[in-house]
């Protein structure tokens, strides 16, 4: 209920009730006479024909205003008018004095009792009426009156109810700080006492306070959290988060300031930030160890080709070279021996070839990334194909293919293997091999379609691995090839797939990310 | 016909044997100053020129050699001015990229691979070396083909 409310709630409750006016005289006709002139006030009238009468009701009543006789017998007017005075209750009633006699000595003693006025008999009704209604009117305002401060009270003990039962300590301050209240978990918190608290500034307690932005107030924007340093009686300091909350009363513009101590909050974040950094510590360890490992896994395994190349070469050539020079001369068994150690030789040596390859793609190297003419990378791997590509009488088709960003070599050799494998794992017709590109959202979806032998579903992963191989030595692939290509695109930041069925051809097809810096792709006629 | 002077640095005599039938099958004479360490090549190109020594024709350096690399002979080369117009080449099965701008950085003037097929090793290096020695001027056009 707003206050305007209330106090109109209280008036109308006034109204209803009306206002008590006691009227005392001995005289019974004095009395209905007096009740029939004040009769249009519409206001409570008791009347009293003693004094004891009339002090009785004061017991029990309070009333606006009280027309007292002077002249009543066994206890007069004055004496009357003594006994309402020594009563708490009734010691401010204002009391009217009817007398007949006009004599200065009833005045004094009259006004000493606490007389408001004199009223001379015979009674003048509209002078008894504008007077007695004066008195109402004024007591009418001081019930309001009474009404307002006990609504205040209650407000106020409903604020402090609020303030107490808050969860931080909350102290109330004016703009420059001074403190005009503050909860009990304030004494807690700060170890300092309320009271001794009260008209010295807040920054005693939080020395980088600071009145919070009024411009901010007039957005109403919530208050902002600050995190600050707080001191405690004893000087120690301890972190408190705080909530200003600033508002204008008429009079003032206070600041309502939430306090709460921030020390497990920061602690836990020192805590999370201490396990984050060992966390981060450990990932860049392993990080180091695994690069570390993995350049020496590298070098060893280009090493280890290099070393098992040499030998391997010399045995072949000397294999050739005995066959050459003994062409003839041996029976036929023997020189099927060196047949055999010739064709083994000759594969060891492609698989350390496609080995170095397959290190060379997967190497952290330095290879730039580039704008490449993806045909100009294809029209390389079918250059480099010549050879196989002639004794096959294989086709190679390809269409237009974009530019895009990447690294050329790992292209050629993407290209090189998946061609290759086309015209390798031929059926019985002649290979047709067709190399095809197309856009897609966010990157080029590339195809090498064969008329191959095609290959069973279930295989479709294991074929991208190490030295997997699918068939035997009548067919010459090293199980290398797919594993470049995968590791070569994946390098590249795409993915490679194949769609296949036995006898029905293979579309090995693979996904290369439009780089940030790509440029538009232009097509190049090939 | 002059007799050309080459050193070669190469441990494997297998293919020390397959560059000399390299090189006969190139109706090249020829004499080789062979070596099979690292050390044993660098202290003799170090000493080439002085001493009224000859100075060879070319230089064929095997890349891996025992207690050292091709390159390391290459900069002893270097050192010594008077093998500063003798073309020198880097032999090998495979080099990486890296390793062949190394070489040439070194003042290497080409990379001689070895082929693994007999028939190839035989014709391409000893074309190779027809090729350097041609161009130095170590013989004259009468041997090759043309």
């Amino acid at each position: 209920m707003s206050a305007q409310a209330g106090a109109q709630a209280v008036v109308s409750k006034i109204r209803r009730a009306g206002v008590k006016l006691l009227l005392v005289d001995d005289d019974r006709a004095n009395l209905l006479a007096l009740e029939a002139i004040l009769e249009p006030l519409e206001q409570d009238l008791m009347l009293a024909q003693t004094g004891t009468e009339a002090l009785r009701m004061c017991l029990d009543h309070d009333f606006a205003a009280i027309l007292l006789d002077v002249r009543m017998p066994e206890m007069d007017g004055f004496e009357t008018a003594e006994m309402i005075r020594r009563r708490e209750r009734s010691r401010q009633t204002p009391i009217l004095f009817l007398t007949a006699y006009r004599s200065d000595e009833q005045l004094f003693r009259g006004y000493d009792l606490g007389a408001v006025d004199f009223l001379f008999k015979p009674i003048v009704p509209e002078v008894l009426q504008s007077k007695v209604k004066v008195f109402v009117e004024l007591s009418r305002s001081e019930q309001l009156l009474r009404q307002h401060a006990e609504e205040l009270a209650r407000t106020e003990r409903k604020f402090r109810a609020v303030l107490e039962a808050a969860p931080d300590a909350m102290v109330i301050t004016t703009e420059e700080g001074r403190i005009e209240l503050a909860n009990s978990r304030v004494d807690r918190l700060f170890q300092h006492s309320r009271e001794a608290l009260i008209g010295r500034n807040i920054r005693t307690l939080i020395p980088e306070w600071s009145t919070p932005d009024s411009a901010a107030l007039a957005r109403d924007q919530p208050p902002a959290e600050v995190r600050l340093a707080a001191i405690r009686h004893d000087g120690s300091s301890f972190p408190v988060q705080i909530t200003r909350s600033p508002f204008r009363s008429p009079d003032a513009f206070l600041i309502t300031t939430a306090i709460r101590d921030a020390t497990d909050q920061v602690e836990g974040e020192a805590r999370i930030h201490r396990t984050n950094s060992e966390l981060e510590r450990r990932v860049a360890e392993r990080t180091a160890a695994l690069t570390y490992s993995n350049e020496a896994l590298r070098q060893f395994a280009w090493a280890a080709s290099h070393d098992l190349q040499e030998p391997i070469r010399t045995v072949l050539a000397y294999a050739q070279w005995l066959s050459q020079t003994t062409r003839g001369t041996m029976g036929p068994g023997a020189e099927q021996m060196l047949e055999v150690i010739e064709q083994h030789a000759s594969r060891l040596n492609q698989l350390l070839g496609a080995l170095r390859q397959y290190i060379q793609v997967s190497e952290s190297g330095q290879q730039q990334w580039t704008l490449v003419d993806a045909n100009a990378a294809a029209g390389a791997a079918v250059s480099n194909l010549q050879t196989i590509i002639e004794q096959s009488g294989a086709s190679v088709v390809c269409e237009s293919l974009p530019t895009i960003l990447s690294i050329e070599i790992l292209l050629v050799q993407i290209f090189q293997n998946l061609i290759g494998n086309g015209i390798k794992y031929r059926s019985r017709e002649v290979p047709a091999i067709h190399v095809s590109a197309e856009s897609k959202e966010n990157g080029w979806v590339f195809s090498v379609r064969d008329n191959g032998i095609g290959i069973d579903a279930k295989y479709f992963n294991y074929i991208f691995g190490m030295f997997r191989r699918l068939h035997g030595a009548e067919q010459s692939g090293t199980g290398i090839g797919l594993a470049i290509c995968k590791s070569a695109i994946e390098r590249l930041g795409g993915q490679i797939w194949v769609e296949s069925a036995p006898s029905a051809g293979s579309v090995f097809r693979f996904f290369l990310p439009m780089g940030e810096r790509d440029e538009k792709s232009s097509h190049i006629s090939g | 016909m002059k007799k050309v002077h080459i050193f070669l640095a190469e441990d494997n005599s297998a293919d020390v044997w397959l560059i000399q039938e390299a090189l006969r099958r190139q109706s090249l004479l020829f004499h080789l100053d062979h070596y099979l360490t690292a050390q044993d090549a660098i202290n003799a190109v170090r000493v080439y020129g002085s001493n009224d020594s000859p100075v060879p024709d070319l230089l064929l350096l095997d890349y891996n050699l025992p207690g050292g690399q091709g390159s390391d002979v290459l900069i002893a080369a270097a050192a010594n001015p008077k093998l500063a117009a003798v073309p020198k080449a880097i032999l090998s099965s495979f080099l990486r990229p890296d390793e062949m701008s190394e070489a040439a950085n070194m003042g290497a003037l080409c990379f001689i691979p070895k082929p693994a097929n007999l028939t190839e090793f035989l014709r391409d290096v000893g074309a190779k070396v027809t090729e350097l020695l041609l161009q130095s001027g170590a013989i004259s056009g009468k041997t090759t083909n043309a």
